[in-house]
């Protein structure tokens, strides 16, 4: 329930269509692309403007209510999940391409404009936004800011990061503040990386400018079919060894390629145990040259059988299958767990023995669809909700998987974020005074906690009741292992 | 946004008790002569020395927490120092303290050839860490011009003639391990290639001047070393010409490993100091292409179709290492090059940097100025990505040239920022630019400013520098 002296003041500050507090109107909201999470807001507001968020953070900052930004609602973390007793800001209404200036090469653009959108907006010009998440159709460009989003492209193009020129953010005190700026470099501390990536918890963006890049004369995928899972993982790291950097290297399994092909069609190699997506873009006579390359490596790696993509809709179709990996595994399975850890591409072969050994342990079938040119996972684990005891055994994989993916040197999220999902794990990757200064910075910014708290970094507290605090190094499990 | 009420600086204590301390625990690796701290008192920029009251040489991560804990419970300020090579005053103790020298933690500690990465510890150099990467067909490429340490790059954000294709200090720092304003050593960002896992920490260190924390360690992106490299020099009628070639090579996307801008004051010296022949005192650019065979060649004839659209010479070609290390050491040496073309006179370097389609005008003008004032001050620059340096010859003894210099330095910032650019491309904010950053940031400012206060409550981390901590 909405304080009536809140409600009030919010409504004297938006049109009333823009603000929603009946059960019916804040139930679609209740969730995001984490469904094993939902909690009704108080309040949906829907600004059109700028001044519109800065009034209602004002409000929300004095009256000590929560706000949980969201963009199209996709995140996997729970990022959009709303506060029981605060307000769903969505930047929905933010959808306009304000100006692409394609001598800079950059896009300004309202945070609430799908990733898709400004690729196609800028084909005009031959230029594209190349963070591709597979929810680029969907997603807001807000959220992939927030989230610091990949996608199959960030090998080689960077992930949104590098991407982002500059921003225009709402603190929670209403103060606007530009970040970052229109030259390849800015003065000062790097806010611009600070905001990206913070999951919502130190402002609401309302403007971003984004670097466009001109579309590749040619790109060309290989499609490398290998009939053991550790030797494709060894052929990434060979590929990456031989000094080249494809513009996506993707792996899929055999479960994963099953279950694209029985949905898609890609024509992948169904007998195959994995396959790898190596992709090199550039000039024509690079692109070939690269493509001899790639061949080479991939046959040295055991590789038993090759095709590359004769032309643009063979490409397309190769990476159809990748694409469509998630929706293709939610029709064979009522429901899966997708996980999302970065490990150091070396220990990729160790990592996924340990998965396919865990997946007979656990009698939950596993699919692996990853970014393993950055060695960013992302086993889906399949299970059903209805069984008794298969979500349980489903989330205890994925904190087995997590676990690992730490102790080789990696991070329990490449691409997701942290949102609600990974709380836990976040007291395993970190120590406590890496964790006290995330919360400093937090206190810089938000010092109440307003803005989407219980996400993203974990309280001392929390981590204390988790039972996973490491209260100094000495006793952690591997001390020997880089750690971060 | 919450700001500080007391002043962090204030109840400082005094240094003494510090000092007897670190003699007493690091015997002669802490030192208190007049000549040691004389040396700790400036970089390469503007000759205002302000010592340190000792300079301490520690051998490893703990030994630099605990010097850092000294610090931090007799509030003395502690300044870390590479070799000395920024331009900003980023190293004097503006108000005494403890200089932390990273002479004797210069190991490369890992090099990962499949992942192309490795750690280093804060003291290593670029040409070291080079030299040790020899054999393993990788290389670090980022080339600010000296030969400064890793450390001293990741806290200024260094960047440097290669930016154009393989990124700043920003898109090539990992992960840190940084000393903490309290003393307790942190590690951020690691060895996965990506990571949303909380605040990006190690991008807010990068580039923060030693003020929100010591970086002691630093995991770094490594290069398999190209199959190719060929070098060409071009030489322009005007600076014009030259710089339009290079908006218009950017705009053609050719991915040039590095276009370097001099103009002719800077070629002038350059061919005097370095003793280049065959070139004349004309706006030069030098292209480095890195790639297959068939790819560089393919960059140089579409470069020089380019210049040559702009009136640009006919290329004079290199693939010989030999040739190619000459070039770009005359590169390297442009500032001591610059600085012999008036014995006597101090230097006082600034950078900008500007949208690539800013940079004719902004160049120009700023040129324009120059000339105005009557100033020798060449300009060179890593132009693919919109940066120029402009080295500023001033007669020390005449307070009025060096006034007219950081005239031209001011109006240079204010003109960058009005283009959208910004006052330092990678030299940093220092002492001198301070004011140029509130300019250009804004309200931002007050972000920073709460996040020093909130990482460094009592200002003892290099005090004075980066972030201006009063309106």
């Amino acid at each position: 329930m909405l304080d009536p002296t809140v409600h009030r003041s919010l409504a004297a500050v938006l049109p009333a269509a823009s603000l929603l507090t009946a059960p019916e109107d804040t139930k679609p909201y209740e969730c995001d692309g984490l469904t094993l999470y939902r909690e009704r807001p108080a309040a949906v507001v829907l600004p059109d403007t700028e001044a519109q968020v800065v009034d209602v953070l004002k409000l929300c900052h004095l009256a000590r209510v929560p706000v949980v930004a969201r963009g199209a609602g996709t995140s996997l973390s729970g990022g959009a999940l709303p506060n029981a007793q605060g307000v769903v800001l969505s930047l929905a209404k933010f959808r306009r391409i304000l100006s692409i200036d394609p001598l800079a090469r950059t896009a300004v653009v309202q945070p609430g404009v799908r990733n898709l959108a400004i690729s196609e907006a800028a084909a005009a010009f031959g230029l594209y936004y190349a963070p591709d998440p597979s929810s680029q159709i969907a997603c807001s460009i807000g959220g992939n800011v927030a989230e610091n989003a990949g996608g199959v492209h960030c090998l080689k193009y960077g992930l949104t990061v590098h991407n982002v020129r500059k921003l225009r953010a709402v603190l929670i005190d209403g103060e606007i503040v530009e970040l970052g700026g229109d030259a390849l470099d800015s003065a000062g501390y790097d806010l611009l990386a600070l905001i990206t990536g913070s999951e919502g918890l130190l402002a609401v963006i309302t403007e971003i400018t984004v670097k466009l890049l001109p579309k590749p004369q040619c790109a060309r995928v290989a499609l490398a079919a290998f009939d053991d899972l550790e030797k494709a993982g060894a052929a990434v790291g060979a590929v990456i060894a031989a000094g080249i950097i494809p513009a996506g290297l993707e792996m899929m399994d055999q479960p994963a390629t099953r279950a694209v092909e029985d949905f898609v069609h890609a024509d992948y190699p169904l007998d195959a145990a994995a396959v790898l997506l190596v992709e090199s873009d550039g000039v024509n006579e690079e692109v070939a040259a690269e493509m001899d390359e790639i061949k080479r490596v991939l046959t040295e790696s055991g590789a038993t059988s090759i095709r590359v993509s004769k032309d643009e809709a063979q490409r397309l179709l190769f990476w159809s299958g990748r694409k469509a990996a998630f929706p293709a595994v939610g029709r064979i399975s009522p429901d899966y767990y997708c996980i999302d850890g970065t490990i150091p591409r070396r220990a990729l072969p160790r990592v996924l023995s340990a998965i396919e050994a865990w997946s007979v342990e656990y009698g939950l079938r596993c699919a692996n669809v990853f970014h393993a040119g950055d060695g960013n996972l992302h086993p889906l684990i399949l299970f059903d909700a209805n069984v008794e005891g298969e979500s349980a055994k489903a989330v205890a994989f994925g904190d087995r998987i997590l676990g690992l993916c730490i102790e080789v040197g990696g991070t329990v999220t490449g691409e997701h974020g942290v949102g609600v999902e990974k709380l836990k794990t976040m007291c395993e990757q970190f120590g406590t005074e890496e964790l006290a200064a995330f919360l400093r910075i937090k206190g810089a910014f938000d010092p109440q906690g307003l803005l989407n708290p219980g996400k993203a970094v974990p309280t001392l507290a929390r981590c204390a009741e988790f039972g996973r605090m490491r209260v100094h190094a000495g006793e952690l499990r591997h001390p020997d292992i880089p750690r971060f | 946004m919450t700001t500080a009420t007391a002043n962090p600086a204030s109840g400082r204590r005094d240094v003494s008790g510090v000092v007897d301390a670190l003699l007493t625990r690091y015997g002669a690796r802490a030192v208190t002569t007049r000549a040691i701290r004389e040396q700790h008192s400036h970089g390469e920029g503007l000759a205002d020395p302000a010592l340190p009251d000792v300079v301490v040489y520690p051998r490893d991560n703990d030994e630099v927490a605990a010097i850092v804990r000294l610090c931090h419970a007799a509030r003395v300020p502690v300044i870390a120092f590479g070799v000395g090579t920024s331009l900003e005053a980023h190293v004097a103790a503006l108000e005494g303290g403890v200089t932390i020298d990273f002479a004797e933690m210069n190991r490369v500690l890992e090099v990962n050839v499949e992942d192309l990465d490795c750690r280093v510890q804060a003291g290593v150099t670029r040409e070291q860490l080079n030299a040790e990467l020899k054999g393993t067909g990788l290389f670090f490429p980022i080339d600010p011009g000296a030969n400064a340490t890793i450390g001293g790059m990741a806290a200024t954000r260094a960047s440097g003639t290669n930016a154009v294709r393989y990124g700043t200090m920003r898109e090539n720092v990992m992960g840190l391990t940084v000393v903490t304003a309290d003393g307790t050593p942190i590690h951020t960002g690691g060895r996965a290639r990506k990571s949303s896992a909380g605040y990006d920490l190690t991008r807010l260190i990068v580039g923060s001047e030693g003020t929100l924390g010591i970086i002691t360690e630093i995991q770094l992106r490594l290069y398999g070393l190209p199959e190719s490299i060929t070098a060409a020099v071009c030489q322009f009628p005007d600076l014009g010409s030259a710089v339009r070639t290079v908006i218009a090579a950017m705009q053609m996307s050719i991915p040039v490993a590095r276009i370097e801008l001099l103009d002719d004051v800077q070629m002038d010296a350059c061919i005097r100091y370095s003793k280049l022949e065959g070139y004349e005192a004309k706006p030069t650019l030098f292209f480095e292409f890195h790639g297959t065979t068939a790819g560089t060649a393919e960059q140089a004839e579409l470069m020089q179709q380019i210049a040559s659209e702009h009136g640009g010479s006919a290329f004079a070609w290199t693939s010989a290492q030999e040739e190619r290390n000459k070039l770009w050491k005359a590169r390297h040496q442009a500032y001591y090059a610059a600085l012999a073309l008036k014995p006597g006179h101090q230097a006082f370097a600034t950078d900008a940097c500007v949208p690539i389609s800013k940079l004719a005008d902004c160049v120009l003008e700023t040129r324009a100025d120059v000339e105005r004032e009557g100033m020798t001050a060449p300009i060179v620059g890593h132009v693919g990505d919109g940066n120029f340096h402009l080295v500023l010859l001033f007669d020390p003894k005449d307070p009025a040239d060096r006034e007219r210099a950081e005239g031209i330095a001011r109006r240079c910032s204010a003109r960058a920022i009005a283009m959208g650019g910004t006052c330092t491309g990678e030299h940093g904010i220092g002492v001198h630019k301070l004011d140029a950053l509130v300019e250009e940031h804004g309200d931002a400012v007050k972000v920073m400013r709460a996040i020093k206060h909130a990482l460094d409550p009592t200002n003892i981390l290099n005090p004075g520098k980066t972030v201006p901590m009063h309106d």
